[in-house]
């Protein structure tokens, strides 16, 4: 049996003393929110530029320190909605860098960029703007579970608010302007991450992305753009910025979000009834009994466990285990804070060793 | 008046000096013809403070009529091949300038060609407006400059005028 006691044999803090216990995760990790079974998290994201300096594409270095001191000079000024802190990325190294992009924090485009690039966050982790990335702010609100409105509502009132410090592009007839067309418009993008394992184990997942991109929506992995979808964990969102505005958006996700989430919840029923039921039971107990006993895990065999394990939660097929120990479990066993909260850097084969290790540690399994 | 040394047929209006160790040792009447086959024409007339100035402008000039359709943007100077290539804009006078290559791009990509959602609405409490007449002044200061021959200057304002005129702040302040 499943154990809730943690390993007496724990050797796994890291060089500043941090371990993975001390790890704060950010608040749309919580597990909790409408619908937080199927729908891990609502991301809303904003692209803005500002007037007076060129796009990302045709900035030269020294544009690029004025844009950058500019935007932080009016970022530290009080009166936001939430209190941000700046994190500076010019002396952050490349895991440092990583972590962030697993925290959803930035994107892998800003951690790639050569550019002086920062990102100013809340402690919750609940607000992210981006600077100096493909647009000058990249403005992101997360939340936990399926809340397009109330994400909507705060970024909303920290749009209103950025707009009357900083001066942004727009024209009446292109609306923000951006600099890739995608974005031009409300420069808006709305994301659902979802958590499908029933439309994946019982081969549906094709038809029910279909539903998503019949309304042009786009369905990814788990990062974003060219990302694939590890652990049954799809991102659902919009793709066309002009010419609807957005609530207009806001309808046309939530549309095809709650359309797929029931889907997943009729697929999830009958996984649980008759034939079905023993086959389900088998492939989360696997999963739990690889969690427990497995001393190599990679991190896409992790990911699978881990997905079972949600389910078997979520399904009451196995208890004594919280959705949000597994959220967090599912965070700190990507390589780079796999490595943040170890000793030492560590090869593949040894991350793989120490992957195992702490999903023993974090879900409170003791072989 | 004397007759070309060379070809001996039209008048000689430039006389071609052997220098050596600083002294003359020779000297030769031409006209400007045989001086040009010489290698040794007259000197182009030195740049009136004007064309300098239109150097420094550079970008800011409008474009002639009779240039061809998609000219560089004169916001950020990409090239119409580097938008085609990257589908980045440079800046937001790009969407004027490759107008008719982004125009069926915004509907392919979004089935519509104009907006429809929020809008800065408290824009006028953005610090950012510009006024026509700080432009002029703006334009004034670095003609004088340039008259002046108070170069680094001119390049200075010059670069203002052109951050200024894509809409940001006059003065630089950043406040």
């Amino acid at each position: 049996m499943v154990r809730h006691k943690r390993g007496d044999d724990d050797d796994s803090e890291s060089a500043d003393g941090k371990s993975h216990r001390d790890f704060q995760p950010g608040a749309w990790l919580a597990g909790d929110g409408p619908e937080s079974d199927i729908a891990i998290c609502t991301r809303v994201r904003l692209a803005r530029n500002l007037a007076g300096f060129p796009f990302a594409p045709s900035l030269d270095e020294t544009e690029s320190e004025r844009l950058y001191s500019f935007i932080t000079d009016r970022l530290s000024q009080p009166g936001l909605p939430v209190k941000l802190n700046l994190l500076d990325l010019e002396p952050v190294d490349e895991l440092e860098r990583s972590m962030l992009v697993e925290r959803h924090l930035i994107s892998r485009e800003l951690a790639a960029s050569t550019r002086h690039t920062g990102v100013a966050f809340d402690t919750r982790e609940s607000v992210a703007i981006m600077i100096n990335e493909e647009d000058h702010l990249r403005v992101q609100v997360f939340d936990s579970g399926l809340q397009l409105d109330g994400a909507w509502g705060r970024m909303e009132q920290l749009d209103d608010t950025l707009m009357q410090r900083l001066p942004m592009a727009w024209s009446e007839e292109f609306g923000f302007l951006t600099s890739c067309p995608t974005n031009t418009g409300t420069g808006l993008r709305l994301s659902v991450m979802l958590h499908l394992p029933g439309l994946v184990w019982s081969e549906e997942i094709d038809k029910a992305t279909n539903v998503a991109q019949k309304i042009s929506l786009a369905v990814r992995g788990l990062y974003g753009e060219g990302s694939r979808a590890l652990g049954d964990f799809y991102q659902v969102s919009n793709q066309i910025t002009l010419g609807r505005d957005e609530s207009e958006i806001q309808g046309d996700v939530m549309l095809a979000v709650s359309r797929i989430v029931q889907w997943e919840r009729e697929v999830r029923e009958a996984l649980l009834r008759g034939a079905a039921r023993v086959k389900t039971l088998d492939r989360v107990h696997r999963a739990l009994g690889t969690l427990e006993r497995a001393q190599i895990l990679t991190s896409e065999e992790a990911l699978g466990c881990l997905s079972a394990l949600r389910f078997g939660i979520h399904t009451h097929l196995v208890e004594g285990f919280t959705a949000e120990a597994v959220n967090q479990a599912l965070l700190l066993s990507q390589p780079a804070h796999l490595q943040r909260y170890s000793q030492k850097t560590l090869n593949p084969e040894e991350r793989d060793q120490r992957r195992a290790q702490m999903l023993r540690e974090l879900l409170g399994c003791t072989p | 008046m004397q007759y070309c040394t060379a070809c001996q047929k039209a008048i000689a209006t430039i006389v071609v000096m052997d220098l050596s160790e600083g002294s003359v040792t020779g000297s030769q009447h031409v006209c400007a013809e045989c001086a040009e086959q010489l290698g040794v024409g007259p000197m182009k007339p030195p740049k009136l403070p004007s064309a300098m100035l239109e150097d420094l402008l550079g970008g800011l000039k409008t474009p002639p009529a009779e240039t061809p359709r998609v000219e560089c943007c004169p916001g950020c100077g990409m090239a119409p091949a580097d938008f085609r290539a990257k589908g980045r804009l440079g800046c937001p006078r790009c969407y004027a300038t490759f107008r008719t290559d982004l125009m069926p791009l915004l509907q392919r990509i979004h089935e519509s060609q104009s907006h429809t959602g929020r809008l800065p609405s408290t824009m006028s409490e953005a610090p950012a407006a510009i006024d026509p007449q700080d432009l002029s002044d703006l334009r004034q200061k670095l003609e004088d400059a340039v008259r002046g021959e108070r170069y680094e200057e001119a390049a200075e304002l010059r670069d203002q005028l052109r951050r200024a005129e894509l809409g940001e702040d006059i003065d630089g302040d950043e406040d």
